[in-house]
């Protein structure tokens, strides 16, 4: 079995390699961080890290003062130990998985991930093989499978024109880092004006600044946000002024779990857009499969026993690795 | 959206339905609801079709007043989904109805997802009317093999959106898209161009959402009658919290039974009796049938209570459970647990709807019957000033009963509580510590927060169980928004596990809940329901182990059974035709 060790808030030390994943300090000789989302980064802002270039950028965005050092996808890092290549997980814009080789072993932790890929990221891809994969499961039942991204972004744009020409501004809840992002990119070909939310701006710079199209957008104006502009902030403005100020809206909730029908009264909302930036049950069955792995370690997942279920029947062996229970979208 | 495919689907399918309930369930507001109900009920052309898509969408796969059921437990409509989807009823399918919080939506999903079950599904876009039939077959089957075969065969024919609603609609209870009997009726209205309190109105008096919906379409409202041996749907009393009393005396006081609400059709010999959601309960209780059947009643309908009555006394309400379940009562239970019917109303009397008299008129109808015919009814006491409300609610609970319902002297027999005319004022039937062992997530206003709370008591030195606490009750309210704030805190802390809006908790705190009544109930757990439970205090100070045992609740339970229950002796909560023709 896999030599390993928890770490941090939901790090992982590779013991043999010396390798630390997504650890909050200096546990570990060498530490990888696999994005850029708050519950991946390290609590120590000094240290020093290794990550994609995008992700750095929005490291940096996010107040993280340490040394990064760059790594581009797919080529192969050589550590005394070990040998580390970063893999594009198409989760979010520098989303990497990250593949140790020792002497004897491989193994490929997934970070987050989603295939097929976030169109605003550097894609997806697999190593060939791997001895064991670590991966997340956030959403581990087979009532999660996502419709094809074309037809969210289509539903995304129908919602928001008909807002609009209804004199109402169209309001997309999603995360920050991102959901954001993906959302403005499947907006963009409506032409219309975005705003962002004041936190999410800077991390759009990041984006455009890598050459992703993500509309014509500015900084969220009080003033100017009800003169025919698309508003996209996180879902916990909801009860802030910044949406309670603006009297005709049309209110869309953009995440995986708006596959849950209950979301709906949860929030008062309009429209439920079930556009999930992780993988859903049956492409993480999928991309097991080819893996073929010895072992399945299961993360970051509200349940792993449907997963160990399935993948029993796959004949992979598989067990959970009990990190905290997390969320973040 | 839909995978309708190139099929052309009639307005009058079930999958139209069903895109329409699910359109309401997304519509923000009732103006909208009601907007996309009328908009689709006025493109069914057919009689038949109005009735059951007002039926479906209100009341279930029967006519609430038919008694009909379909009878399939949810055990069975699970356990068939999960065989026809291949997949692992407790492993798998469970989960996932813990996820989605719905048995229907998880099946919804499953049957989209699973490549096994779109393989066995051939949609065939049933229309309303096969639907209908289906449920008769339903509802024919006797054995639940049959009942599950059937099932599985309609699952074959229907899309998952179909088959959502399709178990929704057979649960006969709400269809959970916010679009209630008011909204219905106010749609209804609406498309048929009729004044709103005026098919209110017939919809009491019919107690029936699609005789309503065809005598608007039909422009037939005034046709609707009253009509004996058809239940009309009850008047309820709203808590009193929530409104302000003016003027006291304008209102008079009643003690609250502790009993089971029952409307009571007489014509000479023949009697009925309806409970509160409108099912015939005759056969339950042939004592007051054939009490009542003796007098040999004129044309009338009396509003009331059933009680158990033994040694003169109004005992317990657990002692009635005894006999609410049992559609033929032995001559045992009939001599242990004898039932009596206390009258409080009259619907119809003397050849005449009542429902438009005031309360005073209709109590001096009422009281002429109960002197002449010997019907027991319930006491009134006039209130002077405020203070009374007290003096005489705790008069009421040393005569043994739940409370006091305050009624409008000049209000007329609405049903429902739109009017707030009838007030009820209750004392907390107890209260015990209880542990947090689940969360959920909150709906409107306390969307975004956790505030519905799965409450357990502990069973860790009791023989029957294995685990250290287990559920027994679920509370909503009863605690100010800084403390939902820090119990959100608090909550974070103890998550072990988390399905979307559902969190489980570690054992850590400890709440101290409030609730009306204590109830056997078998398909539980814990083997008891509470009576709404809700928060009294979050107790900080308290560690699981002070957590009250199911031991505790049954001693409470016992307790209530044995609470001192009054003789009935001169004019306490009932009025005595004997005494009263006496004095």
């Amino acid at each position: 079995m896999l030599d390993y060790k928890l770490s941090g808030y939901h790090g992982i030390i590779l013991s043999k390699a010396d390798v630390g994943l997504d650890v909050g300090g200096p546990v570990a000789s060498h530490v990888f961080i696999s994005h850029a989302h708050a519950d991946h980064l390290p609590r120590d802002r000094k240290m020093t890290v290794y990550a994609s270039e995008a992700t750095e950028a929005l490291m940096r965005c996010r107040g993280f003062k340490g040394d990064v050092i760059t790594r581009p996808f797919f080529e192969p890092l050589e550590l005394p130990n070990c040998r580390v290549t970063l893999y594009p997980a198409g989760h979010i814009l520098g989303s990497a998985m990250i593949y140790v080789e020792t002497d004897t072993e491989s193994v490929l932790y997934s970070g987050d991930y989603k295939s097929p890929p976030s169109p605003v990221s550097e894609g997806f891809s697999l190593p060939e093989q791997a001895d064991y994969f670590i991966t997340e499961a956030t959403f581990p039942l087979p009532v999660y499978k996502w419709k094809p991204q074309d037809e969210l972004f289509a539903e995304i744009r129908d919602f928001a024109k008909s807002a609009l020409d209804e004199g109402a501004t169209p309001v997309f809840l999603c995360y920050n880092l991102g959901k954001a992002q993906e959302v403005m990119h499947g907006l963009s070909p409506l032409g219309e004006k975005i705003q962002i939310h004041g936190a999410g701006f800077p991390l759009c710079e990041v984006y455009s600044k890598f050459g992703y199209d993500i509309g014509d957008y500015e900084k969220y104006n009080r003033e100017t946000v009800k003169d025919r502009r698309i508003l996209v902030c996180p879902s916990s403005s909801l009860e802030q002024p910044m949406i309670r100020n603006i009297r005709k809206k049309r209110i869309a909730y953009v995440s995986g779990w708006a596959t849950h029908e209950a979301r709906r009264s949860q929030l008062t909302i309009d429209k439920l857009v079930p556009l999930s930036d992780h993988i859903d049950f049956f492409e993480l069955l999928e991309v097991c499969k080819k893996l073929s792995p010895k072992h399945v370690y299961i993360t970051h997942t509200p349940n792993p026993d449907v997963v160990n279920h399935y993948l029993n029947e796959l004949g992979i062996s598989s067990s959970a690795l009990n990190l905290e229970a997390v969320d973040n979208e | 959206m839909s995978d309708s495919g190139e099929h052309i689907i009639p307005n009058n399918s079930f999958f139209t339905f069903c895109e329409t309930a699910q359109r309401i369930s997304g519509a923000r507001g009732t103006l909208w609801k009601r907007k996309i109900f009328r908009e689709y009920i006025t493109q069914l052309e057919c009689d038949s079709d109005i009735a059951l898509a007002a039926r479906f969408i209100g009341e279930g796969a029967f006519s609430s007043v038919s008694g009909k059921r379909a009878s399939v437990g949810h055990r069975t409509v699970a356990v068939t989904a999960s065989e026809f989807c291949e997949i692992d009823y407790d492993l798998v399918f469970k989960p996932c109805r813990t996820a989605l919080g719905s048995a229907s939506e998880a099946i919804q999903k499953l049957m989209a997802n699973l490549p096994v079950a779109v393989e066995k599904r051939s949609p065939e876009y049933p229309a309303l009317d096969e639907i209908e039939q289906w449920y008769i077959a339903l509802a024919n089957a006797r054995k639940r093999d049959d009942k599950t075969e059937l099932l599985a065969d309609f699952f074959r024919k229907l899309t998952p959106i179909e088959i959502k609603y399709f178990i929704r609609v057979m649960g006969q209870g709400s269809l959970r898209i916010g679009f209630e009997a008011l909204s219905i009726i106010n749609s209804l209205a609406d498309a048929y161009d009729k004044d709103s309190e005026k098919v209110r109105y017939t919809h009491m008096i019919t107690g029936s959402l699609e005789k309503t919906a065809v005598l608007c379409k039909q422009d037939k409202l005034d046709d609707a009658s009253f009509r004996m041996f058809q239940p009309l749907s009850f008047m309820l009393a709203s808590p009193i919290e929530s409104s302000e009393v003016e003027d006291i005396t304008r209102y008079i006081a009643e003690e609250k039974f502790d009993g089971m609400r029952c409307q009571l059709h007489a014509d000479g010999e023949k009697i009925a009796l309806f409970s509160r959601d409108l099912n015939e309960i005759t056969q339950s209780f042939p004592d007051i049938s054939s009490e009542f059947s003796e007098k040999n009643l004129n044309q009338c309908v009396l509003d009331g209570e059933i009680c158990v009555y033994v040694d003169q006394k109004i005992q317990p309400f657990q002692l009635l459970q005894k006999r609410m379940g049992l559609k033929k009562p032995s001559k045992k239970i009939l001599s242990t647990h004898p039932v009596v019917f206390i009258g409080y109303d009259v619907l119809y009397a003397n050849g005449e709807s009542q429902l438009e008299k005031t309360l005073t008129e209709r109590r001096s109808q009422l009281k002429a019957l109960s002197d002449h015919h010997r019907i027991l009814i319930s006491s009134q006491m006039h209130l002077t000033e405020n203070d009374d409300v007290e003096t005489l609610f705790n008069q009421a609970l040393d005569n043994g009963n739940e409370g006091l319902v305050l009624k409008l002297k000049s209000s007329t027999y609405e049903y429902g509580q739109r009017k707030k005319s009838w007030l009820k004022v209750k004392k907390p039937g107890g209260s015990i510590d209880t542990i947090m062992m689940y969360a959920h997530a909150g709906s409107g206003k306390r969307g975004g927060t956790y505030s519905d709370f799965t409450l357990g008591v502990s069973v860790k030195d009791d023989p029957r169980y294995n685990e250290t606490f287990i559920p027994i009750g679920k509370a909503y309210g009863g605690y100010t928004d800084d403390e939902l704030k820090k119990l959100n805190r608090e909550i974070k802390k103890l998550t072990v596990e988390r399905f979307g809006p559902t969190l489980s908790l570690k054992p850590g705190i400890v709440v101290e809940i409030e609730f009306d009544d204590i109830q056997v109930n078998k398909r539980t757990k814990a083997g008891y329901t509470l009576r709404f439970p809700r928060f009294r205090a979050i107790r900080w100070d308290l560690s699981p182990d002070d957590t009250d045992s199911l031991k505790d609740v049954e001693a409470l339970f016992e307790a209530r059974l044995r609470r001192n229950a009054v003789r009935q002796n001169g004019e306490k909560s009932v009025l005595f035709p004997e005494s009263s023709e006496a004095g």
